[in-house]
């Protein structure tokens, strides 16, 4: 039983989004640590030291050979151990964005109980063509084994990304995730009813904002435990980042939903590890 | 698979040139040089080169020749990639990645990078040259191409050839005054006669002589090394030398004929150092990279904000990314090293839809736009700094050079662990000089003193450079550790000059600094001791290290793999002096060298502009007017292109560029809270109006000031806290054969200048930080273009707290007020300019927006920013282009409801000067009916004018009195208002 998890957030190497991540994880119980990635690599670190990883979001090296293909090849092929044993002992691990681009490259998702390594997915480019900074609305499978999402029907946060489509070879493999409710999260029309909005049918821009195929915006692995989602929980982690703050009257608490996420793995962490 | 590559070329292609293409199929390619054999190489091309889930991939092959992927021959193919020795970011990661792979792959082992565009179904008539041409930009890559039929064009692997080293030369001065001039214009050194008098001068001194005799110098020569750095360290970019110039001022209107020693101290330095001794919390100003204000007792801002104009306007992309992570490394190298938290940027533009004739080597106003635009958003995203605010403004004569102002905030915790404050520079005579990120190339030689002289068709190709985000981002992940490590005594960037003015500028703390130039890493042999000294190559910080931290600062590192070269070491000797290797090839005196450029001495004459006067038309309807005005580019939504920035990275940023209920009403600046948790904040906006300039550019200043600090009342800012930093770009105002109307210009400035310090004094907003660039013209004679003398004015200040804020949609049941009057101020208005060049009026002259009683001003936002921060007001929004109709109507928009307001009431201006006038100092407020008694307590004693309510319909309503002057369907109002400059081409 730890009463405070240890976070390690990579950093280093163009990831951007490690000191917004490493502080929601402190707003939400954990004790965070930024780890240079090299850290990990040289084996001067070792990431069984902590209870939680999180590959945060950002360009690591520039995305210039497809995002996060050069830091998720530094991770398979430094870290591969490393990285078995932390799944092996049951330990949660969240890529956003970026992060998400590089597990999916690690082949760590959609992955098997026992990672193999081996690229199933990828994420490209927007059916838009561009980068794009914008709030979405995203919905969660009640039924998903992830423990990163447990009691979350719905929440809204921003999308900052120029490579967010979803892909896998076919839809056979769309088939596989779906009926492991592997399929976490996906964007869905804030219109419908909360709870009612997901829906096989790719949804127009910008409700769907990168074209990604049945609307999804996050995957897991089959334990559950690895979780990787392109939109930005973290960023809309307090209520005043919400764009609609002002059209309602001042809210004294601070914490919004999109602290949910993280809670949830501290406490699996604290209960299970 | 979808080519979404291929498909925005051939979309931009049909937005921009209205070409329609059928198809357009890009090929990534790669050109790998290494001692990996083809085999190897094509077993792991997946692993790294292609994503095997999305991709093709082939090994010495070409996809074009493979008839699966290609069953029908292309119409056409243009192949591009990059002109040897130009930074190619895809490569260089691409040789990273390869090196994981194959560690074994040799020291020399290189990849470079191109693109394959393959078309089919081309309209007659596009040429191929023609395509080719707008897929790049000729200064900086190379493109091949190839017809149906023809063989494609296979790109070559071009090497970087070595530059001829030149041995230290001797220069020559004893020559005639002619000569003198020659060798500064042959030589790119920009300096005038005098300047090179005072060069000359100083190597007849007697003393001087003896000194170079013992250090092995050529006694009374400058080496090329010591001129180049003269030129360097002197040039307009550095030194400022307008601004600090001697300026006989004549007012032929007022009969003033006066003396000004220096237009900065007198008008930007001594104000801000009178406020300095009024407030705790201004901390460093002027003499560092930028301005740094205490934000409270753990924290400090800073901020900076430069131009990047002629680079930009040769390349547009690379030359706004160099401006963009640039003004980055002037807020790391700020103190002891702080850490960029946004970005603001603001671009002056030729008109989109510009139709008429181009001069030579210019290049379309909209390919300017997306260059620029693609730069700064692959600089500061990639970066991971939100762009939190900005301004697109445009104007025909910024055909001739573009504006690209880059702006960044900075934040240090105003103590390290070991107790310095980290606003201050300490370093001791023999701290060790690191030169620590890029190398240095012959790219970016002469910089400096290039954007010191006008655009021509001959400027250098090698003034153009390509930034590198991510070896900028491992530099300043390790310099923030670094310094929370206690490692760094000294550190700036290198910026215009390079190690001449980094180093030289830093030696000034100990007086004296040795550099060896044999020990600086390059990225391509052969280069001069000059050009290694002066070249202004990116992604570099001079950092000074105590000698007892040498190996922990370099076991950082190593650990970010992060070049960090020990080049040089500060001495207290007096002299700069520089090695290359054994051999002494320059010393200059550190007093000569900062301080011993001469003062210029300038003519500045005041005459106001004989304009032709703005009448409105005499039965106007203003409806459609309102649906124009909203489509002008100068109003017009820039949404499209403003979410392609990342403005929420660092999650911290509480008013968004748009806001309101479809998040597409404009946010009027930029509110952070950069503590995680807290919600103390931070705010930042812009203020710029360069089209008064026509009439009058001290009411332009003024209008700068006065809009930048509107906007951050409508967040409510703490007034009590806020600092500013002018940013001035102006045409060549000395007066020459080139310039005939230097003297008129020089007068814009001084009377800019005037109107600076007295608004700022009167809002007690310090001037902390600033920069000019003084050269925006393009051509000569009757083709010359001058830019309209442009001010921007930026402004950071103290939020309590980011939860009390406003944004300026509209929300359901508020009534609407007008806080300040209307005057009849509509001289070089967006509507005057808009009815002239539809030929509806003839001029544009006229009363200017004026601002007589800042203090009045200063009032009226106290009163309302107290009123925000006690929550009883959640709607704002400034007043600027356009006026009152379309503040009102884009807050419509915003909050997607009607209003119906009365545009009568106090003062004399007429319904054109209420509707459209620009008048200072005013913002419309929306206010629920249950706070309105106490928002009237809270406004008392101050011009507010009642307007209206929002309505539940969907139509904005503006009346005169009991007359509809304006009727709006909100709808309507969004498609004209997001419509002209939506570029994109669509989405789908």
């Amino acid at each position: 039983m730890v009463q405070t998890p240890k976070v390690a957030v990579l950093f280093g190497f163009g990831i951007n989004c490690d000191r917004e991540t490493a502080a929601v994880f402190e707003l939400a119980g954990a004790a965070s640590e930024r780890v240079h990635v090299n850290h990990f690599v040289s084996g001067e670190r070792d990431l069984s030291e902590f209870q939680i990883l999180a590959v945060p979001g950002g360009f690591s090296f520039g995305d210039h050979l497809g995002s996060g293909r050069l830091l998720g090849n530094r991770m398979r092929f430094a870290m591969r151990e490393q990285l078995s044993a932390f799944v092996a002992a049951g330990k949660p691990i969240i890529g956003i964005c970026n992060g998400f681009q590089v597990l999916v490259k690690t082949g760590l998702l959609p992955g098997r109980e026992v990672p193999d390594f081996e690229q199933r997915a990828s994420l490209t480019l927007n059916n838009s063509g561009r980068y794009e900074d914008r709030w979405v609305t995203l919905e969660f499978d009640p039924d998903s084994p992830c423990i990163w999402t447990k009691g979350i029907t719905r929440i809204e946060c921003p999308v900052r990304h120029g490579e967010g489509r979803f892909v896998m070879p076919s839809s056979t493999d769309l088939d596989g995730l779906d009926s492991n409710n592997q399929i976490v999260t996906r964007y869905v029309d804030p219109s419908t009813e909360p709870g009612k909005g997901i829906t096989d049918q790719t949804l127009p821009f910008p409700l769907c904002p990168n074209g990604s195929i049945r609307n999804i915006a996050g995957i897991c692995d089959p334990t559950g435990l690895v979780f990787g989602l392109m939109p930005h929980p973290e960023a809309a982690y307090a209520t005043f980042l919400h764009p609609h703050h002002t059209r309602k009257d001042v809210n004294e608490e601070i914490l919004a939903e999109g602290m949910q996420i993280f809670r949830n793995a501290v406490e699996y962490a604290q209960a299970n590890l | 698979m979808r080519d979404v590559r291929g498909d925005s070329v051939k979309r931009q292609l049909a937005a921009d040139h209205g070409v329609e293409i059928d198809s357009v199929r890009s090929i990534v390619g790669f050109l790998i040089a290494s001692e990996i054999d083809e085999k190897q190489i094509s077993e792991r091309v997946d692993d790294i080169f292609a994503d095997p889930i999305i991709e093709e991939s082939a090994t010495n092959a070409l996809h074009l020749e493979n008839k699966e992927l290609f069953p029908q021959a292309s119409d056409m193919v243009v192949t591009i990639g990059f002109k040897a020795g130009v930074t190619d970011n895809p490569g260089k990661a691409a040789l990273d990645g390869f090196l994981t792979i194959f560690p074994d792959a040799g020291a020399d082992a290189r990849i470079s990078t191109y693109l394959t565009y393959a078309f089919t179904g081309v309209p007659k008539g596009i040429e191929v040259e023609w395509l080719a041409k707008q897929l790049h930009n000729g200064l900086i890559e190379r493109a091949l191409y190839s017809l149906s039929g023809e063989p494609t064009p296979e790109i070559e692997y071009i090497p970087v050839t070595p530059s001829d080293y030149a041995a230290p030369a001797t220069i020559d001065l004893e020559i005639s005054d002619d000569e003198l001039l020659k060798l500064s214009d042959e030589g790119l050194l920009a300096l005038n006669l005098e300047e090179m008098q005072t060069i000359q001068a100083h190597y007849r001194d007697p003393e001087i002589r003896a000194a170079r005799a013992a250090l092995g110098l050529p006694e009374n020569a400058p080496t090329d090394v010591e001129l180049e750095c003269l030129a360097q360290t002197w040039s307009e970019h550095c030194k400022h030398k307008i601004f600090a110039a001697h300026i006989h001022h004549v007012d032929t209107e007022t009969g003033e004929d006066s003396e000004i020693d220096s237009l900065f101290k007198t008008h930007i330095m001594n104000p801000t150092l009178e406020m300095k001794d009024e407030v705790d919390w201004l901390l460093s100003v002027f003499h560092d990279n930028s301005g740094v204000i205490a934000w409270d007792d753990e924290w400090s801002l800073c901020m900076k904000a430069e131009t990047h104009n002629s680079p930009s306007a040769l390349d547009p992309y690379g030359g706004a990314m160099t401006g963009i992570v640039g003004v980055n490394r002037d807020i790391l190298g700020t103190g002891l090293g702080a850490r960029p938290i946004a970005n603001t940027d603001v671009f002056c533009f030729g008109p989109p839809d510009w139709e008429g004739d181009l001069p030579d080597n210019l290049f379309h106003p909209s390919r300017v736009l997306r260059g620029v635009h693609a730069g700064v958003r692959v600089g500061g995203n990639e970066s991971g700094i939100p762009t939190v605010n900005g301004a697109i403004v445009f104007d025909d004569r910024y055909i001739g050079k573009p504006l690209v102002y880059c702006g960044t905030i900075g934040i240090m915790p105003r103590k390290l662990a070991d107790g310095r404050e980290s606003h201050e520079k300490n370093p001791q005579a023999g701290d060790r000089v690191y030169m620590v990120g890029g190398r240095v190339g012959y790219d970016g030689i002469h910089g400096a003193t290039f954007s010191s002289l006008e655009l021509t068709e001959e400027s250098p190709s090698s003034a153009v450079q390509i930034g590198d985000p991510i070896t900028q981002k491992k530099m300043l992940d390790m310099i923030l550790e670094a310094r929370d490590a206690g490692l760094i005594t000294c550190i700036t960037d290198n910026g215009a000059g390079g190690l001449s003015s980094s180093i030289g500028e830093m030696a000034e703390y100990t007086n004296g600094c040795r550099i060896d130039l044999g020990k600086v890493p390059l990225k391509q042999e052969g280069l001069s001791s000059w050009e290694i000294l002066v070249s202004e190559s990116q992604e570099r910080m001079t950092v000074a290290v105590s000698e007892s931290d040498v190996s922990a600062f370099e076991a950082l590192a190593t650990l970010h793999e992060v070049e960090a070269t020990w080049v040089a070491d500060f001495t207290d000797t007096g002299q700069f002096h520089v090695l290359h290797g054994e051999d002494t090839v320059a010393s200059l005196p550190i007093e000569f060298l900062h301080d011993g450029v001469p003062q210029l001495r300038l003519e500045s004459e005041w005459k106001s502009p004989e304009l032709i006067q703005f009448s409105p038309p005499e039965s106007p309807s203003h409806t459609p007017l309102l649906m124009r005005m909203l489509a002008r580019p100068n109003i017009a939504s820039k949404e499209t292109w403003v979410r392609q920035y990342d403005h929420e990275v660092i999650a911290q940023t509480a008013v968004k560029p748009f806001v309101g209920v479809e998040r597409d009403g404009p946010g009027d600046a930029g509110l952070l809270a950069p503590i995680h948790g807290s919600t103390h904040g931070l705010v930042v906006s812009n203020g710029i109006s360069p089209r008064y300039s026509d009439i009058d550019a001290g009411a332009m200043a003024a209008a700068a000031v006065d809009e930048a600090v509107r906007n951050a009342v409508c967040t409510g800012v703490d007034l009590s806290k806020v600092a500013g930093l002018d940013n001035f770009c102006w045409p060549d105002p000395i007066e020459s054969k080139k310039t005939p109307d230097g003297k008129f210009k020089l007068a814009q400035l001084v009377r800019a200048n005037r109107e600076l310090e007295r608004i700022c004094r009167a809002y007690f907003v310090p001037c902390i930080s600033g920069k000019d660039s003084m050269k925006n013209d393009y051509g000569s004679g009757e083709n010359k273009i001058s830019i309209p003398p442009t001010l921007l004015f930026s402004l950071f200040g103290n939020h309590p707290d980011v939860r009390y804020t406003t944004t300026s949609d509209l929300k359901p049941g508020e009534s609407l007020y007008l806080v300040g009057e209307s005057k009849q101020e509509l001289g070089a208005s967006e509507l005057a300019f808009m009815l002239k060049e539809s030929g509806e009026a003839e001029g544009i002259g006229g009363e200017v927006p004026q601002l007589p009683e800042p203090e009045k001003n200063l009032a009226s936002y106290k009163a309302l920013t107290k009123a925000i921060q006690s929550g009883i007001v959640r709607t704002a929004h400034d007043c600027s282009e356009g006026g009152v109709a379309v503040a009102i109507a884009e807050m419509c928009i915003g909050g997607r409801c009607g209003a119906a307001i009365d545009v009568d009431g106090p003062g004399d201006a007429d319904l054109w000067g209420r509707l459209w006038g620009e008048s200072l100092g005013r913002i419309l407020v929306g206010v629920k009916q249950e706070n309105r008694k106490e928002f009237l307590a809270a406004m008392k004693g101050n011009p507010l004018t009642y307007m209206g309510e929002t309505t539940d319909g969907d139509t904005l309503g503006i009346w005169d009195g009991d007359d509809l002057v304006i009727e709006a369907n909100v709808e309507e109002m969004v498609s004209a208002w997001k419509g002209s400059l939506d570029m994109t081409g669509g989405v789908q």
